[in-house]
């Protein structure tokens, strides 16, 4: 594989990188590997492309296995199906034993959902996952950023959920941008009405509103937080406690994800008003991407207003 | 099996009945019904069958055993105490805070257990993960999951025997405790899972059926899974829920319950009294 385009792809590239180097690296699959686009894989590592059929839990049960005798599995399809179908697995199979197990939940969000409906737009994985002791969290927004968390996640001990897209989301970083594990990345630095943290496939739309802020003279500190758990803390506190207000801005529901997070490091660490940008709580209709993200209550006017009126509560 | 083996082992096994009850007597709290129903089983497995070594729990190329029905831990952990795994000063610190032995095995907490279970239906996907990786890793260690006649009732165990089949795993050896019991009365009355023989035979499994509690059988069983080729074995082990204890065989009373002073002199008298 020489190059990547979209989430999927980018992620087929980073695991046949890491396969390439360490014959630890395999990947299962309940029937998913056209929707990761990694049949260059099975072709490729014939022996490592373990093919469980339409079967999630035994999909994630069978990781355990493998992990407990040496190999890093990593288990891939529908973020939906994998974090709720086969939750106790990853919780009493895949966490508590502390496997090193990679899941990789592609379709977040709205966004990757989409047309599908409800069935297949997921926006509780966050949630789930992060009540869980022991698993690390990654929220990539675009494709370069899921190659590069699939890499600075390839050897941490024990389960790994990197949330993934459909190939429908906007690219957003440069490749060269950095990407440090475990770190907020600071995207633009306006000032200090409020801080606007975002994670994954709305990332555009943070920064734009971030960007048309300034020019309407509301300045703005703008963090992409791509690792979720264990979330930057200190730099979190940080910021909340410099900028006096926050919006979290995420495509997924406003309860359990990135806005609880904030929400939650705000409360421990440093009292301040805290807008969450998100799905309200609701179960969506099918429709376009960019429309149905619009339309819940996701657009960049959505944003600015949220800043706006965190801004106001200080 | 020769006869003086065959005393060994019924002997071995009387013993580890025995700390069974012992073990939940001082606890106050466990599952001897179901333990002592694969007493036999657990056996002959540790005493006659498997490939390990309880100074290296994690020996990469040892057998490994996946308590599927993991309520019925303490005959594992008084297997493993007895092999040595761990001292049995810890028997008395069952379901305990801070113990090795948990309420239900954990694997990493104690020595031997080679995956955590408890939460019906999960062993054998887990079981054939472990399998896989030793055809991927050449490796020639067997894999045992232990299941019960109520856990099979779980979906996921229909799932993991379609892999199982499919990646012609024959270094996975399965029992069933066929004991006709679960927690809310017969298999029958709270399912529709039986006929159990025909069903793995028609997922494409190898499948014996045998005594539970009869060690030449079980031996046997368990040679003739090793001499298949591409697929795995269903060994079908007929036993007697709370078997070798007059109060407790088929008395679905002691799936849970925790036996008096006087019921433990009982099991003295009756097993032995050997601990």
């Amino acid at each position: 594989m020489k190059d990547y385009k979209g989430t999927r792809e980018a992620f087929t590239m980073a695991l046949m990188e890491l396969a390439e180097q360490d014959p630890r690296y395999v990947m299962v699959c309940p029937d998913s590997l056209k929707a990761m686009r990694a049949t260059e894989f099975a072709e490729r590592f014939p022996e490592r492309y373990i093919e469980v059929g339409i079967a999630e839990q035994n999909a994630m049960a069978v990781c355990t296995g493998l992990a407990s005798c040496g190999l890093i599995p990593f288990v891939a399809s529908y973020c939906g199906f994998l974090t709720m179908r086969a939750c106790e697995q990853l919780r009493t199979f895949v966490a508590y034993p502390n496997m090193n197990v990679r899941i990789i939940g592609i379709n977040g969000g709205l966004y990757g959902g989409e047309r599908e409906g409800v069935t297949h737009q997921f926006f509780e994985d966050l949630g789930i996952v992060r009540s869980i002791p022991g698993i690390t969290v990654e929220t990539p927004a675009d494709e370069s950023q899921v190659y590069k968390a699939i890499k600075a996640t390839a050897l941490l001990e024990g389960p790994v959920y990197i949330r993934c897209g459909s190939g429908r989301e906007p690219v957003v970083f440069d490749r060269s941008e950095p990407y440090e594990f475990g770190k907020l990345h600071v995207v633009r630095e306006y000032g200090e009405d409020a801080v606007l943290f975002a994670s994954g496939f709305l990332m555009n739309r943070a920064i734009a509103a971030a960007d048309q802020l300034a020019q309407e003279g509301i300045k703005v500190t703008m963090c992409d937080v791509h690792t979720l758990k264990p979330l930057d803390t200190a730099h979190t506190s940080e910021l909340l406690s410099r900028c006096g207000a926050a919006v979290t801005v995420e495509d997924h529901n406003i309860i359990g994800g990135l806005g609880s997070a904030i929400a939650e490091t705000a409360a421990s660490y440093c009292p301040t008003p805290v807008e969450r940008v998100g799905l309200l709580d609701i179960f969506p209709s099918s429709g376009e991407a960019e429309a149905l993200t619009d339309y819940y209550g996701m657009s960049v006017e959505n944003i600015k207003a949220a800043v706006r009126k965190a801004v106001s509560r200080k | 099996m020769n006869e003086l083996k065959v005393k060994e082992l019924f002997q071995i096994a009387q013993g580890l009945r025995l700390d069974v009850v012992k073990m939940v007597h001082d606890a106050g709290d466990g599952h001897p019904g179901p333990a002592l129903s694969i007493a036999d089983v657990i056996t002959t497995l540790y005493y006659n069958e498997m490939r390990i070594d309880p100074a290296k729990p994690l020996w990469e190329d040892r057998d490994r055993l996946i308590l599927s029905k993991g309520h019925a831990c303490p005959i594992l952990y008084a297997t493993l105490g007895r092999l040595g795994y761990f001292s049995v000063d810890e028997f008395d610190g069952l379901r305990d805070l801070g113990r090795i032995l948990q309420g239900h095995p954990v694997f990493g907490k104690t020595p031997g257990v080679d995956m955590t279970s408890g939460s019906l239906g999960n062993g054998l996907s887990i079981g054939a993960g472990m399998a896989i990786a030793a055809k991927y890793n050449k490796k020639d260690y067997y894999t045992y999951v232990i299941l019960g006649d109520g856990e099979i009732q779980e979906g996921i165990v229909w799932e993991a025997a379609m892999c199982a089949k499919k990646f012609k795993l024959d270094n996975l050896i399965a029992f069933v405790d066929l004991n006709g019991w679960q927690s809310g009365g017969t298999t029958d009355e709270v399912s529709g899972v039986t006929p159990i023989y025909e069903k793995w035979e028609a997922f494409g499994w190898y499948c014996q059926s045998v005594d539970g509690h009869d060690y030449a059988q079980i031996s046997d069983a368990i040679a003739n899974a090793k001499a298949q080729s591409g697929r795995p074995s269903m060994i079908v082990a007929n036993c007697i829920k709370g078997k070798g204890l007059s109060y407790m065989e088929n008395d679905n009373a002691w799936h849970k319950g925790v036996p008096t002073d006087e019921q433990l002199a009982i099991a003295y008298r009756e097993l032995g009294g050997a601990v």
